[in-house]
């Protein structure tokens, strides 16, 4: 239950930890929108190597980084498996009476787990390289507009800064809930995924009423220090934009760029090859040319 | 006057039927500057009477008054959250952000104060309860007495006449507790910050210069803590505990060894003690 390593921030001071927190919520966001939109394998693995840099640059440990991943896996293999159980175009590889494998299914599954690993990787560095109070701020600077429209946009970014202040507090009640109770005699492992999910309603419902009591303590944590005292608050951080930054973001512009290139572009003038109906395209019918070509 | 309570009842309504009076009639007056323990066993009434000083609860009846701003004036109400700082039992529901500036940070942000001053009062609270090191990290692993300090630091940005410590010791370990009740003296002492410590600690009352007694929301007992500690058979009958030092003292006087009234200190007891002999 402790490694719950999504959200939480890693200090160490490193160019990536420097960028201002506007860029990189505007970043992450292009980025997660990009990564719906590539096509090829190539663009896949020219991603997951920008990726792979920008972690390295952050000096956050690989595995760290890694750990995000192991909270969706049980998400990633069930969305592929319904890909490829569930897509019915494309060449049937292996049927039988109740389901039919195709060659695309394979390929969508593939990708989307890629896209799902690279969304999630991505975020994740977003948020070990960004302290809450910077994400939270840079989100209220993000979405100023909409106080035109009455919305509070600084009491959102008030819950979002304590929500995720409290993850590890309400991990660590969860722990010594579940340890009380098994001092108690409950038995939380083993049975059936029923009798587990029904095992677990001792340990939930203390979890709320103490995640209750919690809420109703910072309440008046919040009103005696003057919340809502004023209605032009200041801020102890300002943002500023450095050169660095705007470098940043225009990089970032050309790889996207370049993605869509792959998608809508280079896909639409060379063929694919017939490859016994695997899906290739954009930048990897090219590859596929040249290699066929170097092999022959 | 920093404190003026007249005449005030607070009722929790359970139901239409059923009500509570956790504060009952009660009239108190504390004077700026003082160091004030306020004991009661559990249920007494004090944490109710603390979150009445801020307004954070207001008085079913009566009136309670901060430097002469009543609690239910609601256009006084932020004035009177400037002048009362409040820090409650548990130090971790009390952080809203993870790095230790941008907590001290939130409440003159809330008050919409300069940034510069915003940082001069940063870095004078932090130094204030000795944790100005710490500025840069996360209060997660820190111990409880160095959090329940950053949150004294928390509510001394907002630079608060007086602070009230509601149950603040009451989940630290004996070096924490002793930490966080240096700092309460110290502001006490060289900043003139009235003080109001509310605890069931009875020893934590020793070096207050009045201590209250509540018991069933009235006051039992207002008098210094020498005073108050004389009448140890009185403080027993609403389940509450003298230092050892007295009680060994009191029972000493029964077996016929009158070794003085009002000792609270272990190094008072040895010199009487020594005397005798």
């Amino acid at each position: 239950m402790r490694d719950i390593s999504f959200g939480q921030y890693y200090p160490v001071n490193s160019v990536i930890h420097n960028i201002d927190a506007r860029i990189k919520i505007l970043v992450t966001l292009l980025f997660m929108v990009t990564v719906f939109f590539i096509v090829s394998y190539t663009a896949f693995a020219f991603m997951f190597f920008l990726l792979t840099v920008s972690i390295l640059i952050s000096q956050v440990p690989y595995k760290t980084v890694l750990k995000s991943i192991k909270g969706i896996l049980v998400l990633l293999i069930f969305t592929a498996l319904l890909n490829i159980f569930f897509t019915s175009s494309g060449n049937a590889l292996i049927t039988t009476k109740l389901l039919v494998i195709t060659d695309q299914g394979i390929n969508f599954a593939i990708k989307m787990a890629l896209r799902f690993t690279l969304l999630v990787l991505g975020s994740s560095l977003l948020t070990l390289t960004t302290t809450p109070t910077e994400l939270t701020d840079a989100l209220e600077y993000l979405l100023k507009p909409l106080k035109l429209i009455k919305i509070p946009v600084h009491d959102l970014a008030i819950i979002m800064s304590i929500a995720l202040r409290f993850i590890p507090g309400l991990v660590e009640e969860t722990d010594k809930i579940m340890m009380a109770q098994k001092a108690r005699g409950a038995n939380l492992d083993s049975g059936n995924l029923f009798k587990k999910i029904k095992a677990m309603l001792p340990v939930l419902i203390p979890l709320f009423v103490s995640a209750f009591r919690r809420a109703d303590e910072l309440a008046d944590a919040l009103d005696a220090r003057c919340y809502n005292a004023s209605p032009t608050r200041t801020k102890l951080k300002v943002f500023k934009v450095k050169a660095g930054d705007i470098f940043v973001f225009v990089g970032f512009a050309i790889v996207m760029t370049a993605i869509m290139l792959d998608k809508y572009y280079v896909g639409s003038f060379v063929t694919a090859p017939d490859l016994n109906g695997f899906d290739v395209s954009g930048l990897d019918i090219f590859i596929y040319n040249i290699l066929y070509r170097v092999g022959r | 006057m920093a404190v003026e309570l007249d005449h005030v009842t607070y009722s929790y309504n359970v139901n239409d039927a059923y009500r509570v009076d956790a504060i009952k009639d009660l009239s108190l007056h504390i004077e700026e500057g003082t160091f004030v323990a306020l004991v009661g066993h559990n249920g007494s009434g004090k944490s109710t009477l603390a979150k009445l000083l801020n307004g954070l609860l207001l008085p079913t009846s009566g009136e309670v008054k901060i430097f002469g701003n009543s609690t239910l004036d609601v256009d006084k109400i932020y004035d009177i959250r400037k002048s009362v700082g409040m820090v409650f039992q548990n130090p971790d529901n009390q952080m809203i952000a993870s790095i230790v500036e941008d907590d001290i940070a939130f409440g003159p942000e809330n008050l919409g104060i300069e940034r510069s001053e915003i940082e001069r009062r940063v870095e004078w609270a932090l130094s204030k309860v000795g944790m100005l090191d710490y500025r840069k990290n996360t209060p997660f692993k820190m111990s409880g007495g160095q959090k329940q300090r950053l949150a004294i630091a928390g509510v001394l940005a907002i630079l608060p006449k007086i602070l009230v410590l509601d149950e603040s010791t009451a989940m630290l370990d004996p070096k924490g507790r002793s930490e966080v009740l240096k700092v309460a003296h110290e502001l006490n002492k060289q900043d003139g910050i009235t003080v109001i410590h509310i605890t069931h600690f009875m020893e934590e009352a020793l070096n207050a210069d009045r201590l209250i007694v509540l018991d069933n929301g009235k006051i039992a007992f207002d008098d210094t803590p020498e005073e108050v500690f004389k009448r140890y058979d009185e403080l027993k009958a609403i389940k509450l505990t003298v230092p050892w030092e007295t009680q060994l003292a009191i029972s000493l006087k029964k077996v016929g060894i009158d070794v003085g009234e009002g000792i609270v200190k272990d190094e008072e007891l040895t010199d009487r003690i020594c005397q005798l002999l």
